[in-house]
């Protein structure tokens, strides 16, 4: 089943397009804020000084290429999202599986793994930022002790800071992951299955040719959103350092926050967020065009 | 799918089976642990949260889960109180009023991509998914200007269509994936006995599409349920959702945490709720075997 | 046979019943006519603007908690409908300022203040006050008492809209309804116990915090460490200030910075490396109620900070180790002197609200010497602006149970020489983010205090260049 069909007929050639239409319709609305935000990002707009706005073409842009932190949270930004979906699309599909599989436990652990979507990004980051204080009352390093490893300074070292945000970022989006997954496994058909069964298929085989190839639309889809909010990773890290210690945890969304709402700096925040923009548009360019392939050789 | 390689018994498959349960037991207590220590946090009172070395045992109190409903008028932190259940109710009204108008439109357009061959067609999958690139302080301030100027700003109608940009995106594509997944076969068959296109839709990709269409709803439900930035610039008192109501119990002078934790418990529960019902949907697995 | 002895005996009976019955009605309308009662008697109309209607945006904060339940009182007694809105103060901010500056004025009355308002007036976002004040049919001077504020909270709130220069003169912005300033909040049971001298000099401090950890074995002091501009704020800056003797401003006349400047540069050496040697691990990622908690929960030795924060530690239900914590005033620097820091919230009115004088007395209701009273006896809204309410005999008894007597009298002193820290100019967050960002660089040693101060300066001098206030 994939995207190639005979032509469609002449009387049904309007239908794609009206179907279509509510959808577009409602996203087309938010075009008119997104040209201003962009329009934003050429001027020099800051909230408080009305009179210093003024068209300054790519002047913005020039700047933030020469601000040092520019380039520290840009490495940062792709450095975090490449580890964190990575990391989660495998963690992601481990669980999975173990999900669909008849084991025991598996109620428990389908009932509890919707829980951390249902909280908040910020008050997970709250929470998390409680549990992992480095002084005497965090219940990490408490637990940890038990077990004889040192009190680990999560949030207020250099070393550990991105670490943490990994952490409560994982905490919070692995069953995103593994719930979409989970549903890719659910609609998989059984023919293919059935199919290595009678060829005697050991289970590895089985999973590598059959489930992993059909299953790639959903990994990728999966991987595709997680990229993209991880490239846009906001709340967790506001939360618990501000971009710090030492800028370890600074990221591009950080950035362009600090501009536009810490300094009402408009323009230059409009600007970082035009960058970030475009990275998320390459990444998920990409991303999709590994989702249009996959999707096409799942054909049955 | 189901497991079918039965394997007589062998130490190895106690091995691997013993793994595999000590994988479902860490896994549960890493996912549970967090709201098992929010859950002791807000039974706690203000001396017990922050103790050092952490408190595990200790003498719990009604009094976070009191304050939420009831309200103290005198001495303590009145303000938020009152408004919680408001909240609450904003909260379920706004994420379902998104989700749904997110499904109304989703549905067809989604069934479009997935099935039709058109101009553009990549194309506008791709836009719609790029309504989700956007970090969301582009359209903050834009929006804002836009909602005070056309009379949205603090307005359900306003919220809803706003959260369009993180519902609608994440709602065509995932709706996308599980329609391709549903073999052409049954649809011919269909048409072939005189369905039309409206009728394939509701008749046989919806009810097979169930597990899938649950997920969507779902996920969709919470990422509007959580949504902190737009509602924070874009709603005003009337219209605040739990999660800004939660982190009113950040004071100048004091961070309540007791309370902000039975708050955010509180704030669970519909998507509990929710997630108990859809469960029996993702669970019951896709009996395409019993379409052949 | 009624006799006049029974005829009055008789109407003793029913006179005394019927008093009875009245008793506790006449008191619940005294109580309310006395409510209302206080009021009427400034010699203005509250009613001139009934029917109208007030939104008022707020941050969370016991003064603002005290007015809720109040309200209605206020709406009792003018006539005005009043819709309010409470956020966290940071996302209060964000809010104000959009609103603010888009001119909605859906935010009528708002939280203001010193520092505050440099960045509000010069946009011309904010009224000032004086007309109001001065309008007899709007304000009586005889019973709003504008004299019973402390004079150097009321200079704070003035500013003639000059940058570099000007707090103290001009117009009156908003009306204080608290006031903050920065001591040292120690352990005196450890103190004692360990024979550790109350740090006079920085240097001492060191030491002292120094000893803490060696001898009790918890974290000498706790102090802000994220990266943005309330750590400067309180310790660290009343520190800088102090150690300059009180001379220094971190920018000049002409808005350049001033960060460069070789008792800053000692100072911040002095301050990271004694949190690095003694504070807590995580530092870097302190907020001021991180500060609290831990020293709350007995974790750390010192916490140079806001004053306030003692009604909380002597609160037996949030502090573990109330009543034994003794107060003094920061360290001098080298004259002798401490020079802290000093903040003050404030009522302040936007200039998009379309009923201002409705808008003012609100302003005038809230900030009334009973109102004001009421705040801090009932809802702990420390420290008091009015001096009255500072002498009233409830608030002494609160106050001046913490530390023994120690914490007023500590506070007291403070004040005489405590000032408003910053210089005027409307790019303190981004003046004091630079900063922070410099002493995270100077704490983890990836420059040394020179280099991170010279960095900040640079990128301060810039900032002022771009937004055209410095040539």
């Amino acid at each position: 089943m994939g995207t190639q069909r005979a032509p469609a007929r002449r009387r049904e050639a309007w239908l794609p397009y009206l179907l279509l239409a509510p959808g577009l319709l409602l996203l087309v609305g938010m075009l008119y804020p997104f040209f201003l935000g962009a329009y934003y990002s050429l001027t020099s707009y800051f909230l408080q000084y009305p009179h210093l706005f003024r068209f300054v073409w790519f002047d913005n842009y020039g700047k933030l290429l020469q601000d040092p932190l520019f380039g520290i949270s840009l490495r940062f930004t792709i450095g975090y999202a490449t580890v964190a979906v990575a990391l989660q699309v495998i963690l992601g599909l481990g669980v999975a599986l173990l999900l669909n599989s008849r084991i025991a436990g598996r109620g428990v652990l389908r009932a509890t793994m919707l829980m951390p979507l249902m909280m908040p990004p910020v008050i997970t980051a709250l929470m998390w930022k409680i549990m992992m204080a480095a002084t005497g009352s965090g219940i990490l390093n408490y637990l940890l002790s038990w077990i004889g490893v040192g009190p680990v300074n999560w949030l207020g070292s250099v070393d550990f800071a991105a670490l943490s945000i990994l952490i409560i970022d994982t905490w919070g989006n692995l069953p995103f992951v593994s719930l979409i997954l989970l549903g890719g496994l659910q609609s998989l058909p059984y023919e293919p299955y059935e199919a290595a069964l009678v060829d005697g298929a050991s289970r590895w085989n089985v999973f590598r040719y059959i489930t992993l190839p059909l299953l790639k639309p959903f990994i990728v889809l999966a991987a595709t959103f997680r990229v993209m909010d991880a490239l846009r990773i906001f709340d967790v890290i506001y939360a618990t350092t501000v971009g710090g210690p030492a800028d370890a945890t600074m990221n591009l969304h950080m950035r362009a926050f600090w501009q536009a709402f810490q300094w009402y700096s408009m323009g230059m925040g409009m600007a970082y967020a035009m960058v970030l923009l475009l990275l998320v548009f390459i990444a998920s360019y990409v991303l999709m065009g590994y989702w249009k392939r996959a999707a096409e050789h799942t054909t049955v | 799918m189901r497991e079918r390689f039965a394997v007589s018994p062998t130490p190895m498959l106690w091995f691997r089976r013993a793994l595999l349960a000590l994988a479902v037991a860490a896994l549960v207590a890493w996912t549970v642990f967090p709201f098992f220590w929010i859950l002791l946090t807000s039974l706690k009172q203000p001396l017990d949260v922050i103790a050092a070395p952490p408190k595990i045992v200790f003498t719990p109190t009604a009094e976070n889960y009191g304050a939420l409903f009831i309200g103290q008028q005198r001495g303590l932190y009145a303000s938020a109180r009152p408004d919680f259940l408001r909240f609450f109710f904003n909260s379920i009204v706004i994420s379902c009023g998104a989700v749904g108008l997110s499904l109304l439109a989703g549905i067809p357009a989604s069934y479009a991509l997935a099935r039709y061959n058109f101009r553009f067609k990549e194309h506008l999958a791709f836009l719609f998914l790029s309504f989700r690139f956007a970090p969301f302080i582009t359209f903050l301030i834009p929006l804002y200007i836009l909602f005070q100027q056309t009379g949205l700003y603090n307005t359900y109608s306003g919220l809803i269509l706003a959260y369009q940009l993180i519902s609608l995106p994440f709602t065509v594509w995932m709706l996308r994936s599980f329609f391709m997944e549903i073999p052409l076969e049954v649809e011919e068959a269909a048409k072939i006995d005189g369905c039309s296109w409206w009728g394939v839709l509701t008749r046989i990709i919806l009810p097979l599409s169930l597990p899938g269409m649950a997920v969507t709803l779902i996920l969709g439900f919470m990422f509007c349920w959580n949504a902190f930035n737009y509602p924070l610039m874009l709603a005003g008192r009337q219209t605040f959702p739990v999660t800004v109501g939660a982190i009113q119990f950040i004071s100048y002078e004091q961070v309540l945490w007791g309370q902000m934790a039975a708050a955010s418990l509180v704030a669970v529960v519909p998507q509990l709720i929710l997630s108990l019902f859809v469960q029996k949907y993702i669970v019951r697995g896709l009996t395409m075997g019993a379409i052949r | 046979m009624m006799t006049r002895s029974r005829l009055l005996l008789w109407v003793g009976v029913f006179g005394v019943a019927a008093l009875a019955c009245l008793a506790p009605m006449g008191e619940a309308v005294a109580g309310e006519a006395a409510g209302l009662a206080y009021f009427q008697q400034a010699k203005i109309n509250w009613r001139q603007f009934e029917g109208q209607k007030l939104t008022i945006g707020l941050n969370k904060h016991p003064y603002t908690e005290s007015l809720l339940p109040l309200i209605p009182e206020f709406e009792a007694l003018t006539g005005i409908k009043v819709e309010y809105l409470i956020l966290p103060e940071n996302e209060y901010g964000a809010k104000l300022t959009a609103d603010l500056s888009q001119q909605r004025g859906e935010f009528t009355v708002i939280m203001a203040g010193a520092m505050r308002n440099w960045g509000y007036v010069p946009p011309g976002w904010m009224v000032p006050l004086d007309d109001f004040l001065k309008n007899p049919k709007l304000t009586d001077p005889a019973w709003f008492k504008l004299e019973d504020f402390f004079p150097s909270l009321i200079a704070a709130n003035k500013w003639n809209g000059k940058f570099a220069g000007g707090t103290g003169e001009g117009p009156l912005w908003s009306i204080p309804v608290m006031s903050e300033s920065y001591i040292l909040a120690y352990r005196k049971d450890l103190f004692e116990q360990h024979k550790i001298k109350v740090p006079r000099t920085y240097e001492e401090m060191a030491e002292a915090a120094r000893q803490v950890k060696q001898k009790a074995g918890i974290d000498g002091l706790v102090a802000r460490g994220t990266a943005n501009f309330p750590t400067i704020a309180t310790g660290y800056l009343s520190g800088v200030k102090s150690y300059t003797d009180g001379k220094w401003a971190e920018l000049d006349g002409k808005m350049n910075a001033q960060f460069t400047d070789p008792r800053v540069i000692r100072f911040s050496q002095i301050w990271t490396d004694m949190l690095r040697e003694s504070g807590p691990a995580n530092w870097a990622n302190m907020t001021w109620y991180d500060g609290m908690e831990t020293f709350a929960a007995g974790q750390a030795g010192m916490y140079p900070d806001c004053d306030f924060f003692a009604a909380t530690y002597e609160d037996p239900k949030k502090s573990k180790i109330a009543g034994k914590v003794g107060y003094a005033l920061l360290p001098a620097g080298p004259a002798g002197t401490t020079y802290s820091g000093l903040f003050t919230w404030a009522l302040g009115m936007s200039k998009a609200t379309k009923n201002k004088e409705a808008a003012w007395y609100f302003i005038q209701w809230a900030t009334s010497p009973r109102t004001l009273l009421n705040a801090t006896v009932e809802y702990k809204n420390y420290n008091p602006s009015r001096l009255s309410v500072m002498n009233d005999p409830r608030t002494q008894k609160v106050m001046g149970g913490w530390g023994g007597g120690e914490y007023l009298k500590t506070v007291q002193e403070n004040l005489k020489t405590a000032r408003i820290a910053w210089v005027p100019n409307p790019e303190r967050p981004r003046l004091g983010d630079t900063w922070a960002r410099a002493l995270h660089e100077m704490y983890f040693k990836r420059l040394t205090p020179e280099q991170a101060l010279q960095r900040a300066n640079d990128e301060v001098n810039k900032v002022f260049t771009e937004i055209g206030l410095r040539k």
